[in-house]
């Protein structure tokens, strides 16, 4: 019997944290998945490629993995612009997915310079030059880092030819159909309008006064949770909108308001339902919301 | 001979020219090819911002980034007049999820690191088990950490006056079964023995597990005493399980931010970094040493700084960190405040230190804040100690230890043992 042949990943670094790299280590069935695959190179795992080798052979690959912001000229690898050879593998790999915010967006490292530094695709919300050549074989990660099984489960999909549907930047539905929102424990504060006193508290919402972005942030967060166990709003931190072309936004912590109200919205809902809402919710004044959830003895 | 040496999977890439002589290697320039600019980042942004930005600079130990970074808003704080004063919950849980992170590095380093590097040397076939077991470990100790932080890698759970977390009982107990579990994976995998028996036995030879393999190669390279440098040592993170100071022949607990000098490098993008204009090791050794830890101590006057120590000291950490959490864990009191401070100041100013020991040693941010935004940040990482060329006068720790290998795989592996990072380095 002849053994099928795996598919081949090639995971390629250029400005990065190595954060997406080591998320993706974090997955609890990480070798299971990473068995059904040939990992041709891989910025954390031993592979039989150096990355001499990727720079200077033109090795066979099926996934062309990239992480991290891209710049034209001036990020090489053994003397080579990473750009140019990530293109020159994206032109022959059958998927492209760029993994985290800043190899589709250009992240955090964009800010640094935002004339030359940019995603593998677009820069901040803008399709650049190499959209325009490999937007059918896209599929963007974004998020700082990007989950662990938000990329093991697409390359699980990619094997198993299953349908994935994208939106406008690429990022699959399933994924970032969702708001960060979605399954908040805080959720019932966010609905009646409770803000939470201060950080610490299991009690209250981080929309009003804390910056969260979650309600207006796609990604999947509070369903799958991260790590198993916990997302930014579970432990009282806001979301800081990581999945987004302008991550991160200025004053991280502070919710800019308009009317007394979050200057931006839930995706989706007018200003003025929230509004009319907003005023209705308020005038109530429910005990048990401005109550702590469990009140130890001393 | 001149050979230049393209060393990876270091969190990124750097790269080594060695100058052979008599061939034994005389001296090696290391250079960092890439500057990413974090501290240009963050000027004008709000002083907060820096909690988020900060543990971008490196996928590894992003969690320590954070915990320096808001050490550094707190010092300014204090200074500008506004106490804060934390609560041991805070200190507990801040604790608790910086010595997971570390843990976690320290599970890296021996399964993806040290394990294929020495049996490369060697040529023997690397069993796929190391991946899954350092896979398996360092997840299930960052997933006690993400209890906490919400996520690892990334999260900014740890805000000026406390953590924004407010855990309950149930919380812990799953964070302390997690460490249990992890704590039984280090006695049946990493080491072969219980904890309690490897605080009696007072010999590396004893030691079982995947850590005796280590151990044995490096015994049948011939690479255990290899790596020695300055024998100088220097820990600024101030934490309960860790003690500041120096050490230059002779201890000293008086050290000061003042003596530390940063230094623009020709070649690289890293800056070297001195006190009193000498080098200094960082990292587990340095810890273990300025603690007196005995049992280092004891294997200190044997092998001076040479690999086997360096490696030792992080195993032994290992399972002090465990140790430690568990215990953090069982005195939590969860019914004590998770942040002090009421309301961050709106336009305040301020010019704050915050140093704290990650994985790879001491790690150090700077902020001048005005009017609340941020002026200037600096930040100087453990690996700028350890990893610079040096000074005119001295080569660097890792640089001088590599002086004196027979090959450039004898060389590259005594600088692994200062567990490389390479985006910390440059940031």
């Amino acid at each position: 019997m002849v053994k099928p042949t795996k598919l081949k990943i090639l995971w390629l670094q250029s400005i990065t944290c190595n954060g997406n790299a080591h998320s993706f280590f974090s997955h609890p069935d990480f070798m299971t998945l990473i068995q059904k695959f040939e990992v041709i190179y891989h910025p954390i795992l031993d592979s039989a490629y150096s990355l001499d080798d990727v720079i200077n052979k033109k090795l066979a690959c099926d996934i062309l993995v990239v992480e991290g912001a891209f710049r034209e000229t001036g990020m090489q690898k053994a003397n080579q612009e990473i750009y140019a050879i990530a293109k020159s593998y994206a032109k022959k790999a059958k998927h492209i997915i760029t993994v985290g915010n800043c190899s589709t967006f250009g992240g955090v490292f964009r800010l640094y310079d935002t004339e030359s530094i940019g995603g593998f695709c677009f820069n901040d919300e803008t399709p650049n030059e190499s959209y325009k050549l490999f937007k059918k074989k896209l599929i963007s990660l974004p998020g700082c880092p990007a989950h662990p099984r938000w990329i093991g489960n697409l390359l699980s999909m990619i094997l198993s030819q299953r349908q994935i549907l994208l939106d406008n930047f690429h990022r699959p539905l399933e994924v970032y159909g969702y708001n960060a929102h979605a399954g908040c424990p805080r959720s019932e504060y966010f609905e009646w309008k409770v803000d939470s006193k201060n950080y610490g508290y299991k009690e209250g919402c981080l929309f009003y006064e804390y910056g969260c972005q979650a309600p207006y942030t796609h990604a999947n967060c509070n369903k799958i949770l991260w790590n198993e166990v916990s997302s930014k709003t579970r432990v009282g931190t806001p979301c800081f909108g990581c999945t987004e072309p302008y991550f991160p936004k200025k004053d991280l912590w502070h919710t800019n308001t308009l009317m007394g109200i979050p200057a931006t919205m839930p995706i989706g809902v007018p200003r003025r339902a929230y509004l009319t809402l907003t005023g209705v919710a308020k005038s109530f004044s429910i005990k048990r919301l401005n109550e702590p959830i469990i009140k130890y003895k001393k | 001979m001149k050979v230049k040496y393209l060393i990876e999977k270091i969190e990124g890439e750097a790269e080594l020219e060695f100058d052979f002589k008599n061939g034994l290697v005389d001296n090696v320039i290391i250079s960092f090819p890439f500057y990413r600019g974090i501290e240009e980042i963050l000027k004008d942004r709000d002083a907060m911002d820096a909690l988020v930005i900060t543990p971008r600079v490196c996928g590894i130990c992003n969690h320590a980034h954070l915990i320096a970074s808001v050490r550094a808003i707190e010092n300014g704080l204090n200074k500008a007049g506004i106490n804060i004063n934390l609560t041991q919950k805070a200190i507990s849980l801040r604790e608790f999820t910086l010595s997971c992170e570390i843990v976690h590095s320290h599970f890296k380093w021996f399964y993806l690191v040290a394990l294929p590097q020495l049996l490369n040397l060697d040529g023997i076939e690397k069993p796929d088990n190391y991946i899954l077991k350092a896979s398996w470990a360092s997840t299930n100790i960052v997933k006690a950490l993400a209890i906490f932080s919400g996520q690892w890698p990334h999260a900014s759970y740890a805000v000026p006056g406390g953590v924004s977390c407010d855990p309950t009982y149930e919380d812990i107990i799953q964070a302390e079964a997690l460490v249990d579990e992890v704590t039984r994976f280090v006695e049946n995998e990493l080491i072969g023995m219980s904890i309690d028996e490897y605080h009696k036995t007072k010999e590396i030879s004893n030691i079982k597990g995947d850590m005796s393999t280590i151990f044995d190669m490096m015994s049948k390279k011939n690479i255990e005493e290899k790596g020695k440098s300055y024998d100088r040592f220097i820990v600024f993170g101030e934490h309960q399980i860790f003690q500041t100071g120096q050490y230059n022949k002779k201890y000293s607990n008086d050290i000061s931010f003042a003596h530390i000098k940063e230094q623009i490098q020709h070649n690289s993008k890293a800056k070297s970094v001195t006190y009193k204009d000498m080098c200094y090791e960082v990292g587990p050794l340095a810890r273990a040493i300025i603690a007196k830890n005995d049992f280092v101590l004891n294997l200190h006057n044997k092998y001076k700084d040479s690999t086997l120590i360096r490696v030792y000291a992080r195993l032994d950490e290992t399972l002090r960190l465990l140790m430690y959490m568990k215990s953090l864990l069982a005195n939590l009191n969860v019914k004590e405040l998770s942040c002090t401070l009421a309301k961050m100041p709106k336009a305040f100013e301020a010019n704050g230190v915050g140093m704290v020991e990650a994985a790879r040693g001491s790690l150090i941010h700077q902020s001048i804040i005005k009017d609340g935004k941020i002026q200037k940040y600096n930040i100087i990482t453990p690996t700028q100690w350890n990893l610079s060329s040096g000074t005119q006068k001295e080569a660097g720790v890792a640089a001088q230890a590599m002086k004196g290998s027979i090959s450039v795989e004898e060389a590259t592996f005594v600088f692994r043992t200062f567990d490389v990072c390479s985006v910390c380095t440059t940031h």
